[in-house]
């Protein structure tokens, strides 16, 4: 590995400061592509074209690295690629792929730069290109996060299938002795002027001999036919017929069922256990050890569940306080200049701006991500080779992991990544790969399937992070003129990399994330501060990450401010933003809600709120009722700029997706520790929402930003507190920490 | 022990208090039920018993007493959907589809004892089935409109 | 309009199913005059703590057809979450059953609740109790005039009263509810036998 290489990946570039203080590279270095892994084994009469296509004589098949845990990657990936290489999507097959550097994220190091994301002058772009180049130098990283899926996606996988239609082109010129440009294609087949149709598929043997054709242009949207229009989803009548293979759902022959009990106290030790009455219970195969726990292999996951439960464990104590409200306290004590995070955000000086003041204090509390499958992965490890069966995020990490327990080489470590269902961060995480790596490793030649039990999955989350929030506006002559935030939380990447033995030198922008970008520039007045720590329970990326709990906190108590000073929720936000794409999204969704103020009528209420998370504006209004029972979230309008749509129902369906998610857990969930442990077990003390507590959700999508952005997670941030200020707006009731049912009952 | 999961008969050699999911996943292969909570929270493992819904974390299969099992399989296959697996195509329901086999399988329970549910019947028959991606606004478009489609047949 | 009329049928199912995991309950009620006033009412204190216990009361909730999820292992009280709602079937034809998730246990094993926080299961069918029998957050006053009225207890005597708590294999789950839940007071030969003394006594209510 290069000296960069080294550097670069014992301290994780963030920051220009970074960059341009020590590291030189070279430009021709980083803008060289990646070999084709497709070409290792490719056979006789097949051609590769790049990594992303795939043709020989029987199918053509797209590769779609992506990990896909919900949010439709897999299918975008592949009308990406069909779009420019003209051919339908049920004449393809699609595959995830093997995890492979080629297939590393471009988009990821965009937020790297320190620049905010509606920053898109020429300075940041260099720099961010700059950052891009260094990264994809020192560590390629193949990732599915940071909503990066798509702008990492839409450029690369439209310019491969255009140079593989190309190429294709070129072939069939030489076959038929027509000149390329004479020819056209469609529907999978290249069409001779006399309408002949030479199929790419009879091309591939004489393609495969012809170096790709590259610097293809690409076609204006406005000749898009798959892109930008109401898809099928690929994985739809599989999601809807019972046949997907999800990870959980992978059977081998011979293969075992494991179940883990680890220390729920994370990361405590274990002390001793007694696993002598599940040794002699039906179907139990083998009890080994793993870190922090045992495992129980058996012939079925309930019986492994059912031994597991019988082992008699002696648990170490937590590494980080033990009782939830300690949690609290030790946030309470950081927001001085020992802890600073960051000052990360200073606009004239809030301090000396007059006006009356309105104060705030608020909370975010743990989340679980919790998704519906729970972990697993299955693993066969042999003297030589290792498969893993799982979904994961970070695939080529999880495969070094694996290799570091087995010795087998990384190279020889195959991980066949899977549909997943649901993440929301937690496949980020490696213990699960981890462990079922471990169990494997003891019963080489047999394939092992861990199974988390639910139980299981809670106790070893590694929840969002808790949040307090501190906050002092001003209001005069009806309107906000100072905001001075402070956030004081746990730095989720540094646990999430510590995890991953990787360091992060300087502040964790997480930790302001969506308020310090919040795009209120002609908000006159504005600090924002961030508190660090690291001495709580160890946390994870969550959907949003940091700008769930940050744009909750900045927006409350905007609200708090709005209301002091007289002003309407809607128009002052609009007069304070400065910025256009965010001023039409406040203002599309003005128009989609018919917005008249925050009041709705008796009892009722509405609230908005704005987010800016991962380069997408969004705006949410939610209208509530208040009624003797409780207060019902009845309507909920979103509003995004995504600079563009690929798939108009999919969005539609993330919007409603992401705002549920958002509303539900502002409303319902926390996980709070007692004794070290998460006390919450299962779903029916975290369930986010069920059906009858959903509003009706309508959203409205804008292609008015710079660059096309990723929709996963933005969604979620703005819910929450456009919910609070409705449930403000219809009941004279400011809540200011989550979940919002501690304070008031909801239908 | 016997049973008949989608018209065909098994025989399977397990205690008698194997919830029938287990049976189902691991000792037949028949992977469309799927595990999230064992404890009747999330509704993901949903088949139909004698017609009708039962969530099979639930249900030990020494306790069937001869009943016949539906699964998502047995519903439908792709190539010949059940209305409400139709519906849910026609909504692009899914998002991680993890629950949805649950779900349409409450759906199609639900249909069968209610032809014409209204929004509160939807809300009260489907709010056992969790759905963590938050699909619910497609889901109760999707059993309406599956409600049609079957009243219309 | 229901297409299906199952719930009658299944509702009855409730009443003579079998106690496979065999409680003997012997019902000797005292002799005739043997009980007085004064310990009949205690006997009804008795009864009141056990009706009046989060057990037996979240399934006792009058005209609503939504049960109860409140005790000290549920926390703040609140309805059956999931917005379940039991119907007017009581057993939630209308909607969702409530075996759907409350399976009915036939054979003896004695472990079926031992999974904490899973829906609970007897041998028999899960149901809400009849509106009339409506128990949740009534005084002890009001219950056991409902308790003793024929109009309202489903034409019960003292001794129809004992028996049903021996037939109804729903009311024994509430002295062996598993998964960590409070059981109720008492024991179910106690509760029984409690009933016979206050059916003795001539089914005393207090004043107030």
């Amino acid at each position: 590995m290069s000296r960069v290489g080294k550097i670069a990946r014992r301290t994780f570039l963030i920051g220009s400061a970074a960059i341009a203080g020590g590291v030189a590279f070279g430009v021709y270095a980083a803008r060289q592509p990646f070999d084709n892994p497709n070409l290792d084994d490719l056979p006789e009469g097949a051609a590769s074209f790049n990594p992303w296509v795939i043709v020989d004589s029987e199918k053509v098949t797209l590769i779609a690295p992506h990990a896909d845990k919900g949010q439709g990657i897999f299918s975008a990936q592949a009308a990406l690629i069909a779009e420019e290489l003209d051919i339908e999507l049920d004449q393809v097959e699609v595959s995830f792929g093997m995890p492979d550097k080629a297939y590393y994220n471009r988009a990821l190091t965009e937020a790297m730069a320190g620049f905010p994301l509606h920053d898109t002058s020429p300075t940041a772009e260099r720099v961010r290109g700059f950052v891009g180049g260094v990264v994809k130098l020192a560590m390629p990283m193949m990732t599915t996060g940071g909503s990066t899926g798509v702008p990492d996606s839409y450029d690369k996988l439209r310019q491969a299938g255009a140079t593989a239609r190309e190429t294709l082109k070129l072939a069939a010129s030489r076959q038929s002795g027509v000149p390329v440009a004479e020819l056209r294609t469609e529907a999978g087949a290249v069409i001779l002027p006399d309408g002949t149709a030479l199929p790419y598929t009879a091309l591939a043997g004489l393609a495969a001999t012809l170096p790709p054709v590259t610097d293809v242009p690409l076609r204006d949207p406005k000749e898009w036919r798959l892109v930008g229009k109401p898809m099928n989803r690929l994985d739809m009548v599989a999601k809807s017929t019972g046949t997907l293979t999800y990870g959980i759902d992978h059977r081998a022959e011979g293969m075992l069922h494991a179940a883990i009990k680890v220390n729920p106290r994370q990361g405590g030790a274990l002390k001793g256990y007694d696993a002598s009455a599940a040794q002699a219970m039906p179907g139990v195969k083998k009890i080994v050890e793993i870190t922090g726990g045992v495992a129980v292999v058996a012939d079925n996951t309930w019986r492994a569940f059912q031994a597991a439960e019988a082992i008699a464990f002696d648990w170490g104590e937590a590494p980080y306080p033990a009782e939830q409200a300690e949690h609290w306290a030790h946030l309470s004590g950081i927001f001085d200049d020992d802890h600073l995070n960051a000052e990360a955000r200073v606009e004239g000086d809030v301090e000396a701006a007059e006006g009356e003041e309105v104060r705030g204090e608020y909370r975010s509390p743990y989340l679980a991500h919790a998704p519906l499958e729970p972990l697993n992965a299955t693993v066969l490890v042999t003297d030589d080779r290792v498969d893993i069966w799982a979904g994961h995020q970070i695939q080529m990490f999880a495969e070094q992991v694996v290799s570091e327990i087995t010795g087998v080489d990384q190279e020889n470590v195959h991980l066949h990544n899977m549909f997943i269902g649901g993440s929301f961060g937690h496949r980020l995480e490696f213990d699960f790969i981890r462990q079922a790596a471990e169990i494997a490793n003891q019963m080489r030649g047999t394939p092992v399937q861990l199974t988390y039990s639910r139980e299981e999955d809670f106790a070893h989350d590694f929840p969002r992070h808790i949040t307090m929030g501190r906050g002092v506006a001003k209001v005069k002559g009806g309107r906000v003129t100072a905001l001075d935030v402070q956030i004081a939380g746990q730095s989720v990447m540094r646990s999430q990399m510590g995890r991953m033995g990787l360091s992060l030198p300087g502040p964790d922008t997480q930790l302001h994330e969506g308020a310090w970008d919040a795009p209120y520039f002609n908000l006159p007045n504005l600090r924002v501060r961030s508190y660090r720590t690291e001495a709580l329970a160890p946390v994870s990326s969550w959907r949003a990450v940091g700008a769930g709990p940050n744009v909750f906190i900045y927006e409350t108590l905007l609200d708090e401010a709005i209301h002091a000073a007289g002003a309407d929720p809607l128009e002052e936000r609009i007069r304070l933003m400065g910025h256009d794409v965010s001023v039409k999204v406040l203002e599309a969704v003005g128009e989609l809600a018919s917005w008249n103020g925050p009041s709705a009528g008796p009892g009722r209420g509405r609230g908005v709120a704005y987010g800016f998370s991962f380069g997408v504006p969004v705006a949410t209004i939610v209208e509530v009722a208040a009624t003797d029972a409780g207060i019902r979230i009845e309507k909920a309008w979103v509003v995004a700029d995504v600079g563009k749509v690929i798939d108009p129902v999919n969005l539609e369906n993330l919007a409603q997706g992401g705002t549920v998610f958002g509303l539900g857990h502002a409303i319902n969930c926390e996980i709070t520790y007692a004794d070290g442990m998460a006390e919450q077990t299962n779903y029916h003390a975290h369930e986010g929402m069920r059906m009858y507590q959903c509003p009706e959700i309508r959203f409205k999508a804008l292609e008015n930003g710079a660059k096309i952005r990723g929709f996963g997670e933005p969604p979620v941030p703005p819910s929450a507190p456009a919910l609070g200020n409705a449930i403000f707006a219809a009941t004279g009731q400011r809540i200011r920490e989550m979940p919002f049912n501690k304070f008031i009952d909801f239908l | 022990m016997r049973l008949t999961v989608n018209g065909t008969e098994h025989e399977v050699e397990v205690e008698p208090e194997m919830p029938l999911l287990w049976v189902l996943r691991d000792e037949l292969n028949i992977t469309g039920p799927k595990y999230g909570c064992g404890i009747a929270q999330c509704g993901a493992c949903t088949v139909h018993v004698d017609g009708v819904a039962v969530r099979s974390c639930q249900l030990a299969i020494g306790d069937l007493a001869g009943g016949e099992v539906t699964t998502i399989e047995g519903l439908g296959q792709p190539e010949s959907l059940h209305a409400v697996q139709q519906a849910w195509v026609e909504h692009q329901v899914a998002q991680c589809g993890y629950c949805q086999s649950g779900q349409i399988m409450q759906a199609a329970s639900l249909l069968d004892f209610n032809p014409a549910p209204t929004d509160a019947d939807i809300d009260a028959a489907m709010s056992g089935n969790l759905c963590r991606c938050g699909t619910y606004p497609r889901i109760r478009a999707a059993v309406k409109a599956a409600a049609q489609k079957l009243q219309g047949a | 309009m229901m297409k299906r009329t199952l719930w009658a049928p299944l509702a009855l199912l409730a009443a003579t199913g079998v106690w496979a995991a065999g409680e003997t309950i012997e019902i000797n009620p005292p002799a005739e005059g043997s009980v007085s006033t004064e310990e009949g009412l205690a006997a009804w204190g008795r009864i009141y703590e056990v009706a009046s216990h989060p057990r037996c009361a979240n399934c006792h909730t009058g005209e609503s057809d939504r049960p109860m999820w409140s005790g000290p292992s549920y926390g703040k009280a609140r309805p059956h979450g999931m917005n379940i709602r039991a119907g007017e079937s009581r057993i939630g034809a209308e909607h969702i059953l409530c075996s759907t998730c409350h399976t009915t246990k036939d054979e003896d094993w004695s472990n079926a609740n031992a999974v904490p926080h899973a829906a609970p299961r007897v041998a028999a069918e899960w149901q809400l109790a009849p509106v009339e029998a409506d128990w949740f957050g009534r005084s002890s006053v009001e219950i056991c005039r409902q308790l003793r009225d024929p109009e309202r207890n489903g034409d019960r005597d003292m001794l129809e009263l004992a028996a049903h708590l021996d037939h109804d294999l729903i009311l024994h789950w509430a002295w062996a509810p598993g998964g960590g839940r409070e059981p109720a007071p008492y024991s179910l030969q106690e509760h029984v036998n409690d009933i016979l003394t206050w059916g003795v006594a001539g089914m005393p209510c207090p004043e107030n």
